[in-house]
Parts: structure tokens; sequence; C-alpha cells
């Protein structure tokens, strides 16, 4: 019965106050460019008149706005509080609806509201508040900031949440880990005509291929060795497809089982096109096991195999891992899979839009996804901070986000333009609190090193 | 020979078999064929490419019906077979020396799994010294990890062979996988006469194709295959503990569907061979040699010259080694008085030969059953390709018959030590 | 005996409140509404607006049956609450059929004060309360050449100005000194009495009715200094007291209404009030008052429909914070929080007599305690917060009063979003 809306985001980090959102709305809704008449107002923290916001923004140090819009409450204290039944949330797109046929202009839901979501427009002697636009807010695509987005990812609940969890309750994953998040979702969209396979790691160590006789996962599934996932999988397919049978063949393997011990059987697969979804979650390390070195480890970072030592207090040089991390997405684009993509549980339409072009690729050829998987135990970070990680990952360019075809080349699905500086990122997770600025200055160096590279391949796709 | 009873369906007269000329590989690979795997996974390796070539070049010719997977690595060639036969598919592959140490991973585990995957091993020595040369020592080192093991004496036994292999491994009772060993270089390449059954009464034998009856990954019937079993504590141990004695009981069981697969291999088709143990002119011999492989033929010329010149001797073949013929042993060696066991291959930790080694185990329950012990001494010959010759037999012979009135050394003999 | 688990007497805000909160936290429990009102749920408040002919009667409603049945809702309209038998938890409704409940919640709402009049029996008259009073007193409107209001109340001021645009001549009596009073101070008030009589309304405040006849227009009323007036249409509007008949011999305790705590609770065992009817906590007073205004009846609904259901999330009630929004002519007033000003009170004024603007803020120790605006637009809603948070407001009071929109919604960003 519960219902997910999409909504207008606001990051206050972004907003420089420049204003064009209200421009925008008073364009779209009244005609003008009046500020004043605006469903949305970004509000400044400092001195409140629009001469002044400008004046902050020439002079700011610090980009202090905040925003008055309408939150589509949930529980929405004007529409309680209307005694015409004049406005009403709509139960489909969760926007709170203003029927000018009803209201008596009374403004008690200017009383009832805390936020300044619903106001009197003194032009049109009525209240106004935001409609969302039908969806289209008019305010966000010109934010040229990023401080206002469009979140609908709410979308993706509404349409998967009725599809059938193919998992069990109750996986004994970390707390605040996000791999559970992802299986569930992953073989929700799969569906049930798949046979899961899923090698030693977290995946089958919460409990997906059971212990004991008993399964977690409710489409048959299996451990293959840590070392032979693809080529197992393989085999699966292939008998499946010689007896006519329209089977999905899908692997859930960790970064180590895949880009270690496990590599030659995935480059294998990957080179004969074994029609396949390879899904790798990569948590950068052996997390199941105790938090040991993979390739996939990123340069600096702690892990039980890779200890800080005695470190700087004892006069020691700030350790963890001396190499960099393996780019095994782009090794995998050097197989010229049908599909290769990134994504991040932070960014779940994205992921779900390549999950569905990495379903279809797979009826074909090999495809592969590569999903950035922030481990709340392994990388020392609060349990509650497993998407503002992932997330921090991505804003930094410590991970970007792409796809790549051999026909259309490598597209990014999320801009590496303007990212944030690593160390929000790296400050974020207790694996690099030890960083010396030395390697703190390498890891920034990397950042930009793979950036460019990626960036490359995505100019010759795209005539750059 | 065959002790078990067989229910027989009516044996119709086997149409005219095609005879012809070929190497041992290319018999393998044309019972392969008369078999109709579902699957075959190859990755080359010396002496084993031909037979995979010849393989492939039925597929591509139309001449076999099967999916084959060019697997970058023999590790993955058997991961590969693993996922075709949990999805239902009779499947094929063959390998050696290096290619096996490699595959070892996924080899331990099919037996485990009980996956009825055939596998030949065109037997190879090494791995170090580095010999891409015959012998024994690949398929010995792994004799402990639940396959069911048979070793061929002449190419026309490697055609039968290997297409009896699949009724045994799918046998219900069994379900294990079953490597077929032919000797490389001896049996790989040897070039001999052979009779190739008729498809049609190759199909009447293998019957009707149910190779997925027991563990799936189908989604029609969700499992989960081989979760994680055991533990400290609850019933993880004894549900580990069932499982394995389930797995040595289709060991055992094998002993008898051997016996009744070869029975009925012989009523169609009308060669026949001792299935798990030969025995050549033992009932009135006072000693006997011990031979596996293609060395027995050279072995058998040996035990005829020496008859001739009035020595009691016999000779043993073991064709199945695992599950090792305990009971056949007992029978034939409780014929004799002295024994001398060739192997083409070493056990380090015994300073003998490892069909030497496990002979001794078959001794000491002959000797607490009939009261005496039968002197008995080791020979190993043939390493690195190297021929066991009639003369080197003729040595075997007449160390064994000194056991019959003297001391049983403790050294193995090394046969082709100063060639 | 029919038995509900959840019982809820009336059927405007407070019980629609009520009914969402029940069914948030026990969607099966057997939930029965009855009111004496014979319609599908209104509010009171829209009733001005359905004399004026701004609302059409027939779109009002504030839920519909399809909305009962939904929420597994018996809802028995025309059905009154005759007395509680609080000792048996059984409820016994006009028509002499008995209800037994688990949780009774008292949404009675008021009625109209009459006041004590000689003779105001002998005349008809109109109040407004009701749905079926609102297509009265709208039809009579249409008919009426010389109308008085008794009482300058919002009900009364509202429809003395449809009188006024239906080309009445209105006369407003209103005993106390200045209209509106405890919604608005005197200079709001002088604001909005000039806006009557530059209509053509007549004002008559610190006026006492002293006596009714019937006449041949309609009502003669002789006011105290001796003055008498003649009246097509006379709208009684001098205010409004609970519904509490039915009490009698519950043991409800009640005072100006039904006694309630921080969540609603009477001083009867499972038996709770909500809204007009009930006298609770209150903001700015040490004593529970009756609050009866429409945001404090839904908060009040919600609390008490929360605690009937169990709900483990309930947060006491802060207290009733007098909020009121009024139009006249066109303008608008704004009144959050308490007109008072007791002394050690800064009150902040300003008055702009061209645009008719004027905002008046009254704060105690640096807290806002009341907001008050004509033609001034303001967040309520933020105001309000600011009140019931108490935030201290010393360094930022004069600029609220200077643009109470932009740095109310400043605040509101620094502190709760």
């Amino acid at each position: 019965m519960g219902r997910a809306y999409s909504t207008i985001a606001f990051d206050p980090a972004k907003c420089d106050g420049c204003g064009d959102c209200m421009t925008a709305c008073a364009q779209a809704k009244t005609g003008t460019d009046d500020w004043a008449r605006s469903r949305i107002q970004i509000v400044g923290r400092g001195n409140a008149t629009q001469d002044a916001i400008r004046d902050a923004i020439e002079d700011a140090t610090e980009k202090a706005f905040e925003l008055a819009l309408c939150r589509q409450c949930a529980d929405p204290k004007c529409v309680t509080v209307c005694p015409a039944g004049a406005l009403a949330k709509d139960g489909a797109s969760g926007v709170i609806g203003w029927d000018a046929s009803k209201c008596v202009d009374c403004l008690l839901c200017t009383v009832g509201c805390a936020y300044g979501g619903i106001a009197l427009d003194e032009v049109s002697g009525h209240v106004s508040k935001c409609d969302t636009c039908d969806g289209k807010p008019a305010c966000v695509p010109v934010c040229s900031k990023g401080a206002l987005t469009y979140v609908t990812t709410a979308n993706i609940y509404n349409e998967v949440g009725d599809w059938e969890d193919l998992f069990a309750p109750g996986l004994a994953g970390c707390q605040g880990c996000n791999t559970e998040l992802l299986m569930r979702h992953t073989l929700r969209r799969v569906g049930p005509d798949t046979v899961l396979a899923t090698p030693p790691g977290c995946v089958p160590g919460m409990g997906s291929v059971g212990f004991n006789g008993t399964t977690g996962t409710k489409v048959p599934v299996f451990h293959p060795l840590l070392t032979n996932t693809a080529a197992m999988l393989a085999g699966v397919k292939r008998q499946f497809k010689r007896m006519g049978r329209d089977v999905t063949a899908l692997a859930i393997a960790g970064d180590g089982g895949a880009s270690d011990v496990g590599f030659q059987s995935l480059s294998g697969a990957a080179e004969r096109g074994e029609q396949m979804l390879f899904m790798v979650v990569d948590n950068e390390g052996y997390m199941n096991t105790g938090m040991q070195r993979s390739s996939c480890t990123p340069y600096g970072a702690w892990t039980s195999t890779t200890p800080i030592g005695a470190g700087c207090s004892a006069g020691q040089p700030a350790q963890g891992k001396t190499q960099d991390a393996k780019n095994l997405p782009l090794l995998m684009v050097n197989h010229r899979c049908a599909y290769v993509a990134t994504a991040s549980t932070a960014y779940m339409e994205d992921l779900y839009a390549k999950l569905d072009r990495a379903i279809e690729a797979s009826k074909t050829g090999f495809a592969y996804v590569h999903v950035y998987s922030p481990c709340t135990t392994g990388w020392r970070f609060p349990s509650d901070q497993n998407m503002e990680v992932a997330r921090k990952a991505v804003e930094t360019n410590f991970v970007m986000l792409w796809e790549f075809t051999p026909s259309e080349g490598l597209r990014f699905s999320r801009s590496v333009d303007d990212p944030l500086p690593v160390t929000d990122y790296l400050k974020a997770m207790g694996r690099f609190r030890h960083l010396s600025p030395e390697q703190i200055e390498h890891i920034q160096g990397k950042v930009v090193e793979n950036s460019k590279f990626i960036q490359r391949f995505s100019e010759q796709a795209h005539g750059g | 020979m065959s002790t078990t009873t067989l229910e027989k369906p009516a044996v119709s007269a086997p149409k005219k078999q095609k005879v012809m000329l070929c190497e041992g590989n290319e018999a393998a690979a044309l019972a392969v064929a008369l078999a109709r795997p579902d699957m075959v996974a190859v990755y080359p390796i010396t002496p084993q490419s031909s037979l995979v070539e010849h393989v492939a070049s039925l597929i591509a010719d139309g001449k076999m019906d099967a999916d084959i997977v060019d697997a970058e690595g023999e590790h993955s060639v058997l991961s590969v077979l693993q996922g075709g036969a949990l999805a239902g598919a009779r499947t094929y592959t063959a390998t050696c020396g290096p290619g096996l140490a490699f595959m070892f991973e996924p080899y331990f585990r099919t037996s485990g799994m009980r996956l009825p995957i055939v596998m030949s091993i065109v037997t190879r020595d090494g791995i170090t010294p580095q010999c891409v040369w015959g012998g024994h020592q690949d398929a010995m080192t792994v004799r402990e990890v639940g396959w069911v093991q048979i070793y061929c004496e002449t190419v026309q036994e490697v055609l039968d062979t290997t297409v009896m292999a699949f009724r045994i491994a799918e046998d219900h009772d069994v379900m294990l996988p079953v490597n077929i060993c032919l000797d490389g270089n001896y049996l790989s390449y040897g070039t001999a006469r052979i009779e190739l059954p008729d498809q049609s009464d190759v199909d009447a034998f293998m019957g009707t194709k149910d190779v997925n009856w027991h563990v799936a990954l189908d989604p029609l019937k969700p499992m989960a295959v081989d979760p994680l079993t055991g533990g400290a504590g609850g019933k993880g141990p004894a549900t580990f503990v069932r499982y394995r004695k389930s797995q040595c009981r289709g060991m055992q069981n094998a002993l008898g569907v051997i016996e009744a697969v070869h029975a009925e291999w012989a009523e169609r088709f009308g060669r026949s061979y001792a299935p798990l143990v030969e025995e050549y002119r033992l009932d009135d011999a006072d000693f006997a040699i011990m031979t596996l492989g293609s060395m027995t033929g050279a072995a058998k010329d040996a035990v005829d010259e020496a008859r001739e010149a009035g020595k009691k001797v016999g000779l043993i073949k073991i064709k199945t080694f695992s599950p090792f013929p305990v009971e056949a042993l007992m029978r034939a060696l409780s014929k004799v008085r002295a024994l001398g066991v060739v192997d083409r291959s070493v056990g380090f930790r015994w300073n003998c030969g490892p069909m030497y080694q496990e002979v001794l185990g078959v001794l000491y329950r002959l000797a607490r059953e009939s009261g005496t012990v039968l002197p008995a001494m080791s020979f190993i010959g043939g390493l690195a390709g190297a021929d066991i010759t009639i003369p080197h037999f003729h040595r075997v012979i007449d160390a064994t018959e000194r056991l019959l009135d003297g001391p049983a050394p403790t050294e193995p003999v090394w046969l082709n030590e100063n060639d | 005996m029919e038995q509900t688990q959840y019982l809820i007497v009336g059927s405007s805000h407070a019980a629609l409140e009520a009914i969402s909160a029940i069914r948030m936290h026990d969607a099966t429990g057997t939930l029965t509404v009855v009111t004496r009102d014979a319609h599908l749920p209104y509010s009171p408040t829209v009733l001005p607006y359905v004399v004026s002919g701004k609302s059409a009667p027939e779109r009002v409603f504030l839920r519909d049956d399809d909305f009962f049945a939904r929420n597994a809702v018996s809802y028995r309209p025309g059905a009154g609450l005759a007395a509680l038998h609080a000792d048996s938890n059984t409820a016994e409704l006009a028509d002499g059929t008995r209800l037994g409940y688990d949780k009774l919640l008292l949404a009675t709402g008021t009625s109209p004060a009459i006041p004590p009049i000689p003779g105001i029996d002998t005349v008809s008259y109109h109040v407004l309360r009701t749905l079926d009073d609102a297509l009265g007193l709208r039809d009579a409107i249409a008919q009426s050449r010389q109308a008085v209001v008794l009482g300058a109340g919002l009900v009364g001021m509202h429809a003395a100005e449809n009188l006024v645009k239906a080309g009445a001549s209105v006369t407003i009596v209103e005993m106390s000194d200045q209209l509106t009073a405890g919604y608005f101070d005197k200079v709001a008030a002088q604001m909005i009495e000039q806006a009557f009589t530059d209509n053509g309304a007549k004002i008559l405040t610190g006026s006492r009715v002293v006596r009714l006849e019937p006449s041949p227009v309609g009502a003669r009323l002789t006011l105290a200094n001796g003055t008498t007036l003649e009246a097509d249409l006379l709208l009684v509007a001098t205010g409004v007291k609970p519904n509490l008949e039915y009490l009698n011999g519950s043991g409800v305790a009640f005072d100006h209404g039904i006694l309630v705590d921080d969540t609603m609770r009477t001083s009867v065992a499972n038996v709770w009030a909500a809204g007009d009817c009930a006298q609770a906590k209150h903001f700015f007073s040490p004593t529970p008052r009756v609050n009866a205004i429409l945001p404090s009846a839904t908060e009040q609904g919600r609390l008490a429909g929360m605690a009937m259901a169990g709900d483990a999330g309930i947060k006491p009630y802060p207290g009733g914070v007098p909020l009121n929004t009024y139009h006249f002519f066109g303008r608008h007033a704004i009144s959050v929080g308490s007109s008072e000003a007791p002394e050690g009170s800064e009150v902040l004024t300003r008055f702009d007599e061209k645009t008719g603007r004027y905002l008046k803020a009254i704060f105690r120790d640096g807290r806002l305690a009341g907001i008050f605006g004509v033609n001034e637009f303001f967040d309520g809603g933020i105001m309000c917060q600011l009140i019931v948070r108490r935030m201290d407001l010393t360094a930022d009071k004069e600029r609220l009063v200077a643009d109470p929109l932009k740095v109310g919604r400043e605040l509101m960003s620094r502190t709760w979003r």
C-alpha cells in the first residue's frame, strides 16, 4: 500500500544563490520574472533581501543558502487545517494539490505549514505552492550548480516493490552493509528464471546459499569455487540454451574472487562471449574473511594484510597498501564484452538502467556490471554512512560511473567534471585515517590520472 | 569372470562393426561421439592434444552433436562441465599431467558433487623433471579424491571402456565421475586395428539419457547446490558424515556396476574384458606378476616365454584401480605364493610403487584369512615414456620367483635405471 | 448491545484527524463515528463562505463515503450523543440506541451561545454553526434590506460583509468597545472598522441590546442607550459554547469545556475529548483553556487518536496557540500567538498608511509571544514554531519585524530544516 514519490532535492552546499530557479518558477507559473511570486524560495542565511543575496554571492566565502519549498509532506498539516477541502495529497504523485475552485482564500494553510511551503501570492490574492510542474519541475534543469535535483528514485521502489524478493528474509549481512540491498534489488530485477552463482565471499557468507542443507535463495543457487564462477556458470547457461530454455545466468561475485584468483575464468568466459550477467560487488578486499587485501584494494588503504605498522608516531612511514588498485571494469572493456558498466548503490536509478541493459546484453554475450560497495566493517565507518560513502566515492571521482558497449564505446553516465577533492571521500572512513600528506597526494594524483585515462576512452567513442 | 547377475534387455545381434586403424586418442574420441555427450570442454596438452583435436573435428564435421567449449585452461574446462552437468548435461573432457594438476580444485569437487563427468587421462609423467612423455604419475597422484579410475590395455579397450564409462558414471547407484586412463605415448599414439560399433547399437546400450536426476540447478525446481556444511556444533558435521559415507558407498557400488556393464558390453558387442582384475595363466601358477595398463601386453608375452621355460608364473592385471578391487584381488592372490608388482609411477612416501602399496593392504587381509604371508616386491618401470620390454619383465619374473624361497627385498627395483 | 472498539462522537476536524491517527496504528479495530449532523463531514470554518456563495455547499465536504469504506469506519450521521454512561463504557444516542465502546472520543464541538436578551425567544433570528444554518442564512441575506448582526467576532463580521455586498443596510452591534476583540488589537480593529464603514456598514461598539420584540419588519432591537433598530434579518453571532449536556451524570469533569490532560484524556477512564469542546493545556496560560480554533482541533484530534490506539509515538500536547486568519474587503489579517502584552513585554509595530500594511510583534524576554499583521503576509506556521520553540530572537527581532516573511524563513532554515 505504501508508495514512494519523486521529490525535488536541495543541496545547500552547492547553491550559490543565483536565483535562476526562482526566475524559472516565476516564469513557468506566473509568466513573470518576479522572484516574490516563485513557489521555490531561496533563502539567504545571513541577510534576507534579494539584493543582499546577490551581495552575498559576490563575497561569499561560505555558501549559505537555504530553501523554502513545499515538501509535499506525507502528513501534510496544510491539508488538515484547510476548512474547504481545497488541498489534498495526490496518492499517485504524492503532490499536494491546490483546488482553486474550492479555496476560500482563508490562509489557514499558511498557518499550518511550518516550512513556508505554501504562501500568499499577493498579486493573485491566492495561496500558491509547488506542484512539481507535473513531474517536470522547471526549477531543476536551470540549476547550473547541481544544487537542485529531481530525485525520481522512488519510481524504482514503486516499480519493483511488488516484485518478489527472491532472497529469503533475514540474511546475516553486517549492519549497514549495502550488498544485501544490492543483491535483493538485482535478483528482483533479473527475476525468477535465473540460476545464481555466488562464489565464496560476503554474498554466500550472509546465507544466500544457505547452511547445512538449507537455502537462502528462491532461485537455484550454487557456490562455485572462488576461482571458477564464470566457467561453471557458463556450463549451466550453455546446457539450458541447448535444451531451448531461456534462463538467465547471474553471478554475484566479490572483487577478490573476480580480480584475483577468479580472473582467469572471468577473462576466459568474457573472451568466449559466454551469455551471462556477471556482477562484481567491489568492496575492495576480502572482507568476508577478515578484511584482507585484494588487487582491487586502493593504494594506502589499511587491510589486515596491509597493516599500518608502527606508523608515523613511531617514526615509521604510514603504510597500508603500497600499490594502486587494479581497474577490473576497464580490463573487461578490453575484452570487448557485450556490455560493461560501473555502478553504485548511491545511484540506484543508474544502477537499474544499467541492469536492464546488462540483462539484455547477457542474452547474446557477456555482460559485466561492477558495483562499488563500501564495506561498513572493513572500511571502518559508521553503519549509517554507507550510502554517503558510496556517494562521496563517486562525487570525488575516486570511482566513476560509466557504461560501455563495443558499438557505442564508453559513455559516462555521470559527469566527471568538477569532482570534490578526494579528501572528502578519504576522511569519511577509518581505513585511510593514517595517510600521510604524500600518500593523499598520490591518491589525488591517481584519481586525476584515472579520470583522464577513462575520459580518453569516452572521447574516442564520441569524438571528444 | 563376472559375479554380478544382470537384468538385461533382450539383445539383438550387433550390426556389423566397422573395422579401421586408428591411434588410441582417436579411438577415445570416436567412443565419446558414440556416447552422445551434450557438452565437451577442451584444452590441449601433450599427449592428449590429438584426442581433443579429433573431438573438435567430429563436432565440426557434424558427426557429433555436442556443445564444445574451448576453455582457457583445464581449471575452467572441468568447471564448465560441472555447470553443464548440474544443468543436466552428459559431459566429457580429457587431460593429463600439469593440466590435471591445474584442475585439481574442481577435480576434487566433482566427486563430492556426485557429477557423472567422464574424463580421459592420457597419462603423463612429470611434472618435474619437465616431461611430456607417458607414465602413470598424474593419475596415481589424484587417486584419493573420489573418482572412479579405470586403466586400459589396448586401443580397442580404450574405445570400448570409454563408452562404458558413461554408463558406469551415470548409474544411479554410483553417480561418480570416471577417469579412463590410457597410457601416454603407448596408447595415445599407438595405432591398432579396431572394430567400431554401430551408433544404433551403442544407443541401445546407453539407453535413455537421465543425467541430472539427483541434483539440479533449475528455476523450475529451485535448490541450493552445495551450501556450507559442517561446523563445530549443530547438525552440520553429521550431515557431512552422511554425505561422505554415501559417497564412499557409491564408490563401492561401482565395483558391481563396472562388472555388470562389462558383461552387457560383451553380450552386445562380443568383446569381453576382465572388468576389475584379469587373471592370466594364474590357476596353476606358483607366483604372479602384477601389471597396469598398456605394459600388460609385453608382460603377457614374457609370461608365455617363462612358462615355456618351465617357470610356473601367472599374471594379474588391474583394470579398475579405483575403487580398489579388494575381493577380486583376494581371489587372484590366493592362487599364488609370491607376487611382483610393476608400477609405472612412484609412491614417494613408501619408497615403492603406489599399486604395490595398495596391494599390501590386500595381502594383509589375505594373511589374516589364510595364515600365510605372501611375499611381494615392488618394481618401478616405464617412467617418462620408457618402454618396459619383454626382457624387463623377465627380470621381474625371475626376481619374483626368488621370493618363493628367499628373502623379500625392501627396496624397489628400478627397471629402466640402467637402460 | 452493539460494541465498537473505537467510538468517535462528532465529525469535524478533530474527529477526522483521530480517525487517521487510529488507522495509522490499528488498521482493523472496529471504529464507529456518530454525529448529530445529517451531512458528511464539513468544517464550521467554511460556513461563512457558503453564506457568501464562494463555496458551493455540495463541495465543502472534507471526506466522502469512500473514505469511510476504505478506512473501515461505520459513519452514522444524524445520531447525536444523548448521554454517556462512562461506568459501563456505553454511549446512549438521541434515538435511544446504546453503543458499547472500548475507547471513546468526544469531539462534539460547540453550539452558538444565545445571549439572555429579554424577548429573544419572541423573534426569529439566524445563527451560523451548521451547514443548514448557512444555507438558511444565505437565502435570507438575498432577501434582506436592513439587517442587524449581534456580535463582531469573525462569524459576525463575515456575515456582515456578505450582507453589505448583497446591498443590505447593515448594523453591527458589539458589546465590547472594539471589533474582533481577542483576535486583533485596536489598531487592526480600527482598520477593519474603517473598511466596513467605508463600505456603508454601521458599527455600534460598546452597545448592548436590552430588548427584542417582533415588529412588522421582523424584529425590533432596543439598545441600552434607548436607540431602537429594525431588522428584517437578525443574526446572533455572540460566540459559541461547547456541547456538554450529555455529560450530566457521566462523571467526566468539565469547566468551560471538557477538561483533558496532555494526551486529551478526560477525568474518566477510556474517554478522550478534542477540538472545540475540549479545555486543554494552553501555551500562554497556566490553566487549561478552550482554544476553539481549527488548527488546535486537528492537533488535539490527532493526539487523542494516537492515545486511543496506543501509538507509542505520541508526544504530549505543547499547549494551544491562538492562530487566526481573516479576510475583509480584499484585505487579509493574520494573528499568531498571544495578543496580551503584560508588563515587561516589548511591542514592536510598523504601519504604512499608504499601503495599509500593519505589523505588530510582541516579545517577552526576547522570545516571540505574538505577531499580527494586516495586509502583511508572513508564514503563520513558521511564526507559530518560533513561539512554541521559545527561540531567543533578541538579535533578530528588529529584522523580523522589518521583513517577517524572509527572516522567518531564514530562521526556519537555520533551525529546523
